[in-house]
C-alpha cells in the first residue's frame, strides 16, 4: 500500500513540473509579459521584475532561478499589486476558496445522494422521471444562468440572502448551492445507473435468495458496491468545482482564488497568473490522488499494476 | 455501511471546519450595527499613498483618515483645519499658516509644519515622479525643482518657520490658493516612517494618520475597514468604524443596499427611473466632467481634421437617454455651476460636416481608416457610452472603431504607458475654479494625458489664474476652451455627471456637494430596525 | 415494500422511438435552422441602436424587448446564436478531427510511443479545463478565433482517450490479422477498417462535444473574456442581461433560456444516441 501511495505520488511530480514549465514558457512567449523587453512598464514595477526575474541573464538561467523560487515556495511578486507578493494574495484568498469549495462538496454530495437513492427507490414512478430530468438539467444549464436565477429570486425578489460579499454564513448559501447543484446532478446520475447495474447482480439475487428485506438490500449491499465510482468521480469533481468557482466567485464577489484569477488574466498580471494555475494544478493532483488511494484502500486489485 | 460512515464522517469535520472559521472576526463587526457604516468603492483603490494618487476612488479613502492645513464648508469655502489661521502678505504672493498644536498623528506625534514641508517637497521631488507636482507650480521654484533644474530642494518656496508656522511663496498672487490646501496632494507626511519603509509605508499596519478615522484593515480586491480616531483634535467621530467594500457591479451593490448590507449606494442607470421617486433618492449635480482624449501623436488623430470629424459626428443628446441619469451633454470643457461655463464653445453635432473634413483627411467615406482602438475603464456607465458612440461613429462616419475595457487601476497605468488612441476620462474640480480644469491640459500637467501641448494655450491658462478682473478672466476662459475644444480638439467633451444615490433613512450627517467629497467625519447613524426598501 | 425492479428509463435503441430524444432532436435542427438564417430571420440588425425605445420589455415590436442601447434582444439572440453554434461545432469537429488522428497513431503504434502520447494526454486531461482555456486566451488574445484556438487545443484530449481506446481494442482483432496477411498498410488498415468501427462512439463524442464547447464558450464571454462587441454571443447577452438583473430579467432570462435548452437538448440527444450505438456504454462520453 505504502509502494502504491509513493508510486501515485512521484507521479503527481512531473505534472506539476511540466505545469510550470509551460506557464514559464507562456510567460516568456506572451505579448506584454514580465519578460517582453520592448512593452513600456511602470518604472516601479520594473524595478522589481527585472531584480526577481534576473532578465539579463540568458532564458535558460532565467528557468533556472525561476524552478528555484518554485522549490522555496516563492511564487514571485505580483506583477499589478505594488509592493505585495503572490504568495500574500494566494494566502488571503486560498482559504475562502477552500471554505466555499467544501461546502458546495457538501451539498453536492448531499442532494446527489438524495436524489441518486430516491430515483431508484420508487421506480417508473413520477418521481423518478422528474429526478432524472431534473438531473440532466443540472447540468445542462451553466452556473452562471443558475446564480443569476438564484439571485433574482431569492435576493432581488424575496430578500432572503445576499447577493454578494462573503461576510458570514448567510452569505455562504446562494454561492454554494449555485456551485454545487452541477456536481450534485453529476453525482445522482452516477449513482443511480450505479446502483441500477448493482441490481442485476447474482449477490443481489442471493441475497433475496436468503430472505433479506428490501431496504437491507439496498442499505447493506448493493449501496456499498456502487459507492466507488461516486468516489472516482471526486477527483474529476474537483476540476469542476475548481472552475465553477472562478464564475461564482466573480457573480457573488467573493474574495477567493478563482475571482483573483479573474482580474488577474484581465490585467495581465502574469506572475499572479502563474502562481494561481499551480496552486490549482497542486490541488488538483493532490485531490486525485487522495481519490486513488481511498480507491485502492477499498479494492486491492488496483494496488497491484 | 463502514464506507459511508466514513463519508458522513468526513463531510461532518467539513462541515465544523467551515463552520469554526467564521470566527468571531464577523460576528463582532455585525453585532454593533448602529455604529458601523458600510459603503461601496466600486473598485479596489490604486493607492493610497497621497502624493501618488490621482484617482477619485483613492481619494475617498484618504480624505476620511487624514487632514490637511484647510476644509471645505458646505458652501465650499475654505475653512481651517490643521491651520488655526491664516495671513496673506500685502502682494499677495507670500501666505502664512498658523497650525493648531493640538493635531496629533495616530502614532501620538504631533502634526508640525516640517510634516507639511516635507509633504509638499516630496510631492515635487523628481524622484517621486508624482503626476499630480503640478499642482504646487504656482510655488516659487517649484517647477524648476520637479523638472530637474533646481537640485536644491531648499530653494522651493515652502518653508517650515519653527513646528506650526508654515511660510509658502508664491510665483504670483493665487486668490484661491486656501482652496489647494484642501487637497490631497498638500496633507503633511512623516518624514522618517517613509524613509523606513519605503513603499510598504500605506500598509494598514503600518500607516500613520491624522485624519478622523484610521485604516485598520486593507483586504485587497474586497473591502477597506477604517476605524475612528480617538485622538482627532476635532472629536472622536460617532461611528466606531466604516467599512468601504470593492464591489464591481453596481447591480449587485444596489440589491446589497436593499437587503441592508449597504447604507449607501450609488444608482446604475436603468434603475434611476425606478427610484427617481424615492424617499432615500438624491441627485447632486456635480463638477465632473466625461470625455474621450486623443492620443494627439499618433495616426490617425495625429491629424487634426480627423479629431474634429470625430467630435462633430456624435450627437451627444443621446448620452443622457442612454444613461437616464439627468446627465448634461456638454460641447464645452468648463461645467455648469463654475465661473467662465460657456455652453456656446464647442463643436456642434454635424455630421455632413465631419465627413467633409474626413474626406479631406484622406479616408472618404472612411476609407482605409486605421484600425482605431477605444480604451475604457470597466464600467456599466463607460460601456454603454463606448457602444453608443462606437455606434454613431459607425453611422454617422462610416468608421468602425474596436473597444477595449480594463480594470480602473490598470488603465490608469496603460495612460501613462502606452496611451491608447482613444481613452476615456473624467475630470472632478479639485477646487471649484475654472483653472482646474483648464490647467489639466497644459504641457506640464501630469494628467494630461493626449500629449497634446500648445504654448499659446498654457500661457493663456497662466495669466488667467490670476487675473483679478472677472470680464477678462472670462474671456481668457472662453478663448482656451475655445482652442481646447474647437480649433485644436485634443479632447472631446461629452456630458456633465450627476451624482445618482440612495442614502438610507438612518444615516445622518454626511454632507452632499457638487465637489464629490465624500467626509464621513460627521456620520452618525439613528437606530433602526433591520427593514429593507421596496 | 415493493421489490425493487430494474428500472428502463429508455427503450433500448430502435424499437420504441424515444420521445424526448426525438424532441431533442428537432430542437437542434430549429436552433442550426435560426443560426443559419439568422440575417433573413432577424427583424432589426444585431447593431441597431433604437434611443427611443430603451430597455423595453416584451412587446409586438420587440418580441424580447431591448437592452440598454435600444438594441432589440430578439434579433441579437439570432445572431448570438449564430456565433455560438458555429463555434461549438467548429470546434467540436477540429477537436475530433485532432483526437481522433492522435489516438489513433496512438493506439495503433503502441508500445513506448503510446505511452508517451498518452502520457501528455493526461497532464492536459488532469488539468481543469477553464482554466487551460483562460490560460491559452491569455496568449492568443480574445476574439472569435482566439477562442476557437483555446477550445480546440484543451477538447480533443477527451477524444483522443476514447479514440485510443477503441483503436487498441480493435487492433487485436481477426479481421485486422487478416488484412496484414492479405498485404494491407498500416495507414490502409487503420483508416480502411479500423476506425469506420469506431465512427459509432465518434458520434456520441461529437454530440457531446457541442454542449460543452458552448458552455465553455458562453462562459468565457459572460466573465468578458470571450467575444469582443458588438459582436455577441449568448454568453456576452447573458453578461450584458446579468447586470440589468434586477430590473429588467428578460435580459438575461432568454438567453439563459437558449443555452440551457440548446444545451439540454444535445445532452437528451447524445444520451439517445449513446444508447442505440453504443450500448455497452462503458466509457465516459463527457
Amino acid at each position: 500500500m505504502i509502494r502504491f501511495i509513493l508510486r501515485r505520488l512521484l507521479w503527481g511530480i512531473p505534472v506539476l513540473w511540466v505545469v510550470a514549465t509551460l506557464t514559464f514558457i507562456l510567460m516568456q512567449v506572451v505579448p506584454g509579459g514580465p519578460f517582453d523587453k520592448d512593452k513600456p512598464l511602470p518604472v516601479e514595477i520594473k524595478a522589481n521584475v527585472e531584480a526577481k526575474y534576473h532578465l539579463d541573464k540568458p532564458v535558460w538561467q532565467q528557468y533556472l532561478f525561476y524552478l528555484q523560487a518554485l522549490l522555496q515556495g516563492d511564487l514571485g511578486p505580483s506583477y499589478k499589486y505594488l509592493g505585495r507578493d503572490v504568495n500574500d494574495i494566494i494566502g488571503d484568498t486560498l482559504p475562502v476558496s477552500l471554505q466555499l469549495g467544501l461546502l458546495s462538496l457538501l451539498v453536492a454530495v448531499m442532494v446527489g445522494f438524495v436524489l441518486g437513492i430516491l430515483a431508484v427507490v420508487k421506480p417508473q414512478s413520477w418521481i423518478d422521471r422528474a429526478g432524472m430530468i431534473f438531473v440532466t438539467a443540472g447540468i445542462s444549464i451553466p452556473n452562471f444562468v443558475i446564480g443569476a436565477l438564484f439571485i433574482l429570486w431569492l435576493s432581488h425578489a424575496y430578500k432572503l440572502f445576499p447577493p454578494a460579499l462573503w461576510e458570514g454564513w448567510r452569505h455562504a448559501i446562494l454561492p454554494a448551492l449555485t456551485l454545487g447543484l452541477a456536481p450534485a446532478a453529476f453525482i445522482a446520475r452516477l449513482l443511480r445507473s450505479s446502483i441500477l447495474e448493482a441490481l442485476h447482480q447474482d449477490f443481489v439475487r442471493t441475497a433475496r435468495a436468503k430472505g433479506l428485506g428490501e431496504g437491507a438490500i439496498l442499505l447493506k449491499h448493493v449501496l456499498k458496491n456502487s459507492v466507488t465510482p461516486v468516489v472516482t468521480f471526486l477527483g474529476p469533481l474537483t476540476a469542476t468545482l475548481v472552475t465553477g468557482s472562478f464564475i461564482v466567485e466573480y457573480i457573488f464577489a467573493i474574495p477567493g482564488m478563482g475571482k483573483f484569477f479573474i482580474t488577474a488574466v484581465t490585467n495581465r498580471d502574469y506572475p499572479l497568473i502563474m502562481g494561481v494555475t499551480l496552486v490549482y494544478s497542486a490541488i488538483i493532483v493532490l485531490a486525485n490522488l487522495v481519490v486513488d488511494i481511498a480507491y485502492a484502500y477499498r479494492d486491492p486489485r488496483v494496488r497491484v499494476e | 455501511m463502514k464506507t459511508i460512515g466514513i463519508i458522513l464522517a468526513v463531510l461532518g469535520i467539513i462541515l465544523v471546519i467551515t463552520l469554526i472559521s467564521w470566527g468571531p472576526e464577523r460576528s463582532r463587526l455585525s453585532s454593533q450595527e448602529s455604529k458601523i457604516f458600510r459603503m461601496n468603492l466600486g473598485s479596489e483603490p490604486p493607492t493610497l499613498d497621497w502624493s501618488l494618487a490621482t484617482d477619485s476612488v483613492s481619494i475617498t479613502v484618504i480624505e476620511n483618515i487624514m487632514e490637511g492645513l484647510t476644509r471645505y464648508d458646505e458652501k465650499l469655502q475654505p475653512n481651517p483645519a490643521i491651520a488655526k489661521r491664516w495671513e496673506v502678505s500685502g502682494d499677495g504672493k507670500t501666505y502664512r499658516f498658523y497650525l493648531r498644536e493640538d493635531a496629533r498623528w495616530t502614532d501620538g506625534h504631533p502634526v508640525t509644519a516640517e510634516d507639511f514641508e516635507y509633504s509638499w517637497k516630496r510631492l515635487l521631488d523628481p524622484k517621486t515622479a508624482a503626476e499630480y507636482a503640478y499642482f504646487l507650480y504656482d510655488i516659487v521654484n517649484a517647477y524648476e525643482y520637479n523638472t530637474g533644474q533646481l537640485k536644491n530642494a531648499g530653494q522651493v518656496g515652502v518653508k517650515a518657520l519653527g513646528p506650526w508656522i508654515l511660510e509658502v511663496n508664491l510665483k504670483k498672487p493665487i486668490v484661491y490658493f486656501p482652496s489647494l490646501t484642501t487637497f490631497i496632494v498638500t496633507f503633511p507626511q512623516r518624514r522618517e516612517l517613509i524613509e523606513r519603509y519605503g513603499e510598504h509605508w500605506t500598509d494598514p499596519d503600518r500607516l500613520i494618520t491624522n485624519g478622523p478615522y484610521r485604516l485598520k484593515e486593507w483586504q485587497h480586491e474586497y473591502k477597506v475597514i477604517l476605524e475612528a480616531n480617538g485622538d482627532y483634535f476635532d472629536g472622536r467621530p460617532q461611528l466606531d468604524h466604516v467599512v468601504m467594500f470593492v464591489v464591481n457591479e453596481p447591480t449587485t451593490a444596489l440589491t446589497l443596499y436593499e437587503t441592508g448590507d449597504l447604507d449607501m449606494v450609488r444608482l446604475p442607470p436603468e434603475a434611476i427611473t425606478f427610484y427617481q421617486h424615492h424617499l432615500e433618492y438624491h441627485r447632486i449635480p456635480v463638477l465632473r466632467g466625461y470625455y474621450y482624449g486623443f492620443n494627439t501623436t499618433k495616426v490617425p488623430f495625429l491629424d487634426v481634421r480627423v479629431r474634429r470629424a470625430f467630435s462633430m459626428a456624435i450627437d451627444r443628446e443621446e448620452l443622457p437617454r442612454v444613461l437616464k441619469g439627468g446627465e448634461i451633454p456638454s460641447t464645452s470643457w468648463i461645467p455648469p455651476g463654475m465661473f467662465a461655463y460657456n455652453p456656446n464653445i464647442g463643436l456642434k453635432f454635424d455630421p455632413q460636416g465631419a465627413k467633409r473634413l474626413l474626406a479631406e483627411a484622406g479616408y472618404p467615406e472612411g476609407k482605409n481608416f486605421p484600425a482605431v482602438t477605444v480604451v475604457y475603464d470597466t464600467n456599466p456607465i463607460n460601456n454603454l457610452i463606448a457602444e453608443n458612440l462606437q455606434a454613431q461613429w459607425r453611422r454617422n462616419l462610416n468608421v468602425q472603431v474596436n473597444l477595449e475595457n480594463q480594470e480602473w487601476k490598470v488603465f490608469l497605468k496603460r495612460l501613462k504607458t502606452d496611451t491608447p488612441m482613444i481613452f476615456r476620462l473624467g475630470w472632478g474640480a479639485d477646487y471649484p475654479d475654472p483653472d482646474n480644469f483648464m490647467v489639466l491640459f497644459t504641457t506640464r500637467s501630469g494628467n494630461n494625458n493626449t500629449h497634446w501641448s500648445n504654448l499659446h494655450y498654457d500661457e493663456l491658462i497662466a495669466n488667467a489664474a490670476s487675473e483679478t478682473d472677472s470680464k477678462r478672466r472670462q474671456q481668457m476662459y472662453d478663448e482656451t476652451q475655445r482652442i481646447l475644444t474647437e480649433q485644436d480638439v485634443a479632447i472631446m467633451p461629452l456630458f456633465v455627471a450627476t451624482q445618482n444615490i440612495l442614502i438610507k433613512p438612518y444615516v445622518k450627517g454626511l454632507q452632499l456637494n457638487a465637489m464629490e467629497i465624500l467626509s464621513l467625519r460627521d456620520v452618525h447613524l439613528t437606530p433602526r430596525s433591520r427593514e429593507s426598501i421596496q | 415494500m415493493k421489490k425493487l425492479s430494474v428500472v428502463w428509463w429508455r427503450a433500448p435503441g430502435g424499437h420504441k422511438p424515444d420521445l424526448v430524444m426525438l424532441g431533442s432532436g428537432v430542437l437542434i435542427i430549429m436552433v442550426c435552422i435560426m443560426a443559419a438564417l439568422a440575417p433573413w430571420l432577424a427583424p432589426y440588425s444585431y447593431d441597431a441602436q433604437d434611443n427611443t425605445a430603451l430597455l423595453q420589455l416584451p412587446s409586438s415590436e420587440h418580441w424580447m424587448g431591448t437592452d440598454r442601447l435600444g438594441r432589440d434582444l430578439f434579433s441579437r439572440l439570432l445572431y448570438g446564436t449564430r456565433i455560438s453554434m458555429s463555434m461549438g461545432l467548429l470546434t467540436a469537429l477540429s477537436a475530433l478531427v485532432l483526437g481522433t488522428v492522435y489516438g489513433a497513431i496512438s493506439g495503433y503504434v503502441g508500445g513506448r510511443v503510446d505511452n508517451w502520447m498518452m502520457r501528455w494526454v493526461d497532464i492536459v486531461y488532469a488539468l481543469p479545463d477553464l482554466l487551460l482555456i483562460i490560460l491559452i486566451m491569455v496568449i492568443v488574445g480574445r476574439g472569435f478565433w482566439g477562442i476557437f484556438l483555446a477550445l480546440i487545443l484543451v477538447s480533443w484530449v477527451t477524444v483522443a482517450r476514447i479514440v485510443r481506446g477503441e483503436v487498441l481494442k480493435h487492433r487485436e482483432q481477426s479481421y485486422v490479422e487478416a488484412a496484414r496477411a492479405l498485404g494491407a498498410g498500416h495507414l490502409r488498415i487503420l483508416f480502411r477498417h479500423i476506425l469506420p468501427n469506431t465512427f459509432g462512439p465518434l458520434i456520441v463524442i461529437l454530440t457531446f462535444r457541442i454542449p460543452a464547447a458552448i458552455l465553455a464558450e458562453s462562459t468565457l464571454s459572460f466573465v468578458g473574456l470571450g467575444i469582443t462587441p458588438p459582436l455577441a454571443s449568448w454568453g456576452t447577452l447573458a453578461n450584458e442581461g446579468w447586470a440589468a438583473l434586477k430590473f429588467y430579467p428578460h435580459l438575461i432570462v432568454f438567453p439563459g433560456l437558449f443555452i440551457f435548452f440548446t444545451i439540454l437538448a444535445f445532452n437528451f440527444f447524445g444520451d439517445g444516441l449513446r444508447d442505440v450505438l453504443d450500448p455497452q456504454n462503458r466509457r465516459v462520453y463527457r
